[in-house]
């Protein structure tokens, strides 16, 4: 097996805000190998986001705060590095693509100057041609088509699916060891999302970058990941290879959301759908944060936490019923 | 014979591009050009297509947000556009409502959910106060919201419960046909469940026509009877939505389907591929001669780019194509 590049142990991020301590990443873990995707998958404010940014300890400060937990990368805990150290690491180590390529691109420089940032900052290469170099092998590397005519265009000149291209470049130009992906094809129409992921996988295999890939979305999730770790109200319920996930899942969280989403390979009547809403991160129940939506609730779920037990090798389930 | 409430024959609209001062057109945008559907009673029609693809023009002319450059729309038999002004208020508009993909902007965040239901009974009706009250609760209780919140305002609820109260404001008039422009895309997986047998149930209860604009294959799936595949401002495919979704005819709709499948690791392995288009969609205000998804189509032969494909009729299938395999 690869290497491990990136270990997350018993992360606890909070908000804390006038109304409260908002609890958004609960104690979650997991790690990431080399050249493997790893999906965060989850509903709206399921913690996924906030996860993300905690490895890249760009939290909103100053009510986004890391309580406990640890975060290693390559061996180094980067929890325990300075500001100014942690700002080298961030587009050279771990880079991070996000959901809308209009919002994360700047409008008013041409995205040839965008890609050569972070080769100036990182690399410490200043010599013109030399940038220009590595700016065009990083839109090759994204397969944008002749790379040295787009340098000068700006980024309304590009469609949805080139912007986002372009982000991507931004991301991996200086090949870094993790990418951490938001939601990065949600923007994206169905044939160019498909074009999207197919490109990443290429670009992964060429690369060995480990991926971190925060989606709602299930369809891409068996496209895009190896494994798959579930997230709901702040914590991973549920982790496994992506194949146990949609064929033998054992949360009861898990189950659901599979068997809601409308399958395109048949015909359903009805869908199966889980009454009520998530709990709320400033009032979560004392038992396990999905008892009171649970169809297998049984007295003691409301009373105490779920531990995480690892069911088969990879395959690790919070929840009551398991053991 | 069916019972047909809605039919497009040969819709198009041209947006004009306008240049300079004296803002002479110098191009067409061609949003739809030229599509022709129709919508049975108590039965679902979805147009499905990527952005751009003219879906939402085309719930907007039925909606008559927009007034299209020519063809006919037909409401129980009746061209629309020949109806005159207290004709369309009284018989058209109540009848054809509509739901907003956005549960976020299609309301008014100072009205009480009471009022935003009440709204189109006090506009379109001389019901009395107590009349539109006991609605108002009734409308509530079949889109499964409690009486009692009634008198709250849109932010105390969430994008699900916030759905519920759209599609109660669209049912205040007894419509006949409800236009759903993406229903449920901006909802929450385990919510989007919810509402889509929400609005199945409803359907079967009173008899209500739906259009539905959606991206999604799955949710089409789900919702339809019958699905219009729209690219680049025309219907490629078009026919019985068990049909389509079993035997693809147009390239086009089997890459869209082999884009939105699941593929799980192992089916990869066992030579499952995915079908991936190349480029992207073309500019509508210069679309590509002859078909115009010759440029992405894996199939391309020489006639596709010199001869317009007509719409022709397999079985219970429409399709614009020049190379239709049919069994």
């Amino acid at each position: 097996m690869s290497e491990i590049v990136l270990k997350v142990e018993d992360l606890h991020t909070s908000f804390f805000t006038r109304s409260g301590e908002f609890r958004a990443v609960d104690g979650v873990s997991f790690h990431v190998r080399e050249a493997e995707t790893f999906g965060l998958v989850g509903e709206s404010a399921c913690g996924k986001t906030v996860t993300g940014l905690s490895i890249l300890r760009l939290l909103p400060e100053p009510a986004g705060k890391i309580v406990s937990g640890k975060i290693t990368l390559d061996g180094t805990n980067i929890l325990e590095l300075s500001k100014k150290e942690m700002r080298a690491y961030r587009g050279a180590m771990i880079s991070m693509i996000l959901q809308d390529p209009m919002t994360s691109l700047n409008p008013v420089y041409t995205v040839g100057n965008q890609i050569a940032e972070p080769v100036r900052q990182h690399q410490r290469i200043q010599d013109k041609n030399m940038v220009e170099e590595k700016v065009i092998s990083a839109l090759r590397l994204l397969r944008i088509p002749a790379p040295e005519r787009r340098l000068q265009d700006y980024p309304f000149q590009m469609s949805g699916g080139m912007r986002q291209r372009v982000v991507g470049s931004i991301a991996m130009s200086c090949y870094p060891r993790l990418l951490i992906a938001d939601e990065p094809t949600t923007a994206l129409d169905a044939t160019i999302q498909a074009q999207y992921i197919a490109l990443f996988k290429d670009v992964q295999k060429e690369t060995d970058v480990a991926i971190i890939f925060i989606t709602h979305d299930f369809g891409v999730v068996a496209n895009m990941c190896h494994r798959v770790g579930v997230m709901y109200a702040g914590k991973i319920v549920e982790t496994a290879a992506t194949s146990t996930i949609f064929k033998a899942p054992r949360h009861p969280y898990t189950n659901a959301l599979i068997h809601s989403v409308p399958r395109l390979d048949r015909k359903d009547d009805r869908l199966y759908s889980i009454e009520g809403q998530p709990p709320s991160l400033l009032n979560l129940p004392p038992g396990c944060r999905f008892a009171p939506r649970c169809p297998d609730v049984m007295d003691i779920c409301n009373e105490q936490q779920p531990q995480e037990v690892e069911i088969s090798e990879g395959h690790s389930v919070s929840c009551w019923k398991v053991k | 014979m069916s019972d047909v409430i809605l039919e497009g024959r040969d819709l198009k609209k041209y947006y004009p591009v306008t240049k300079g001062l004296l803002q002479r057109t110098i191009g067409w945008v061609r949003a739809i050009d030229g599509i022709s559907f129709t919508i049975e009673r108590g039965k679902t029609l979805s147009l499905v297509g990527e952005s751009g693809a003219g879906k939402t023009t085309a719930a907007k002319a039925v909606l008559l947000l927009e007034r299209l450059t020519s063809g006919e729309i037909l409401f129980e038999d009746r061209d629309i556009y020949k109806f005159s002004k207290s004709q369309m208020k009284a018989e058209y508009r109540p009848r054809v409502q509509s739901v907003q993909q956005n549960p976020w902007s299609s309301m008014n965040p100072r009205m009480r959910v009471r009022d935003i239901i009440a709204e189109p009974l006090v506009v379109n009706t001389k019901q009395t106060k107590e009349q539109i009250r006991k609605r108002v609760l009734e409308l509530l209780e079949q889109v499964g919201l409690a009486p009692n919140q009634a008198d709250y305002y849109p932010h105390e609820f969430s994008g699900g419960q916030r759905q519920r109260i759209a599609v109660a404001r669209a049912l205040a008039l007894n419509p006949s046909l409800v236009v759903l422009d993406e229903p449920v895309s901006a909802l929450d997986v385990s919510i989007r469940a919810q509402i889509m047998n929400l609005l199945k149930d409803l359907q079967n209860q009173f008899n209500l026509s739906y259009l539905v604009i959606a991206h999604n294959l799955a949710t089409v799936r789900f919702m339809s009877h019958s699905v219009a595949i729209m690219y680049l401002g025309q219907i490629v495919e078009y026919g019985d939505a068990e049909e389509l979704f079993q035997h693809p005819l147009h390239p086009y709709t089997r890459a869209l389907i082999s884009a939105s499948m699941l593929t799980l690791p192992e089916d990869a392995e066992q030579g499952v591929e995915q079908i991936i288009l190349k480029g992207e969609m073309p500019s509508p205000l210069n679309p590509p001669p002859g078909c115009r998804f010759h440029t992405r189509c894996s199939e391309t032969q020489d006639i596709c780019s010199k001869e317009v494909p007509e719409m022709k009729e397999y079985g219970k299938q429409h399709v614009r194509c020049h190379h239709v395999v049919y069994r």
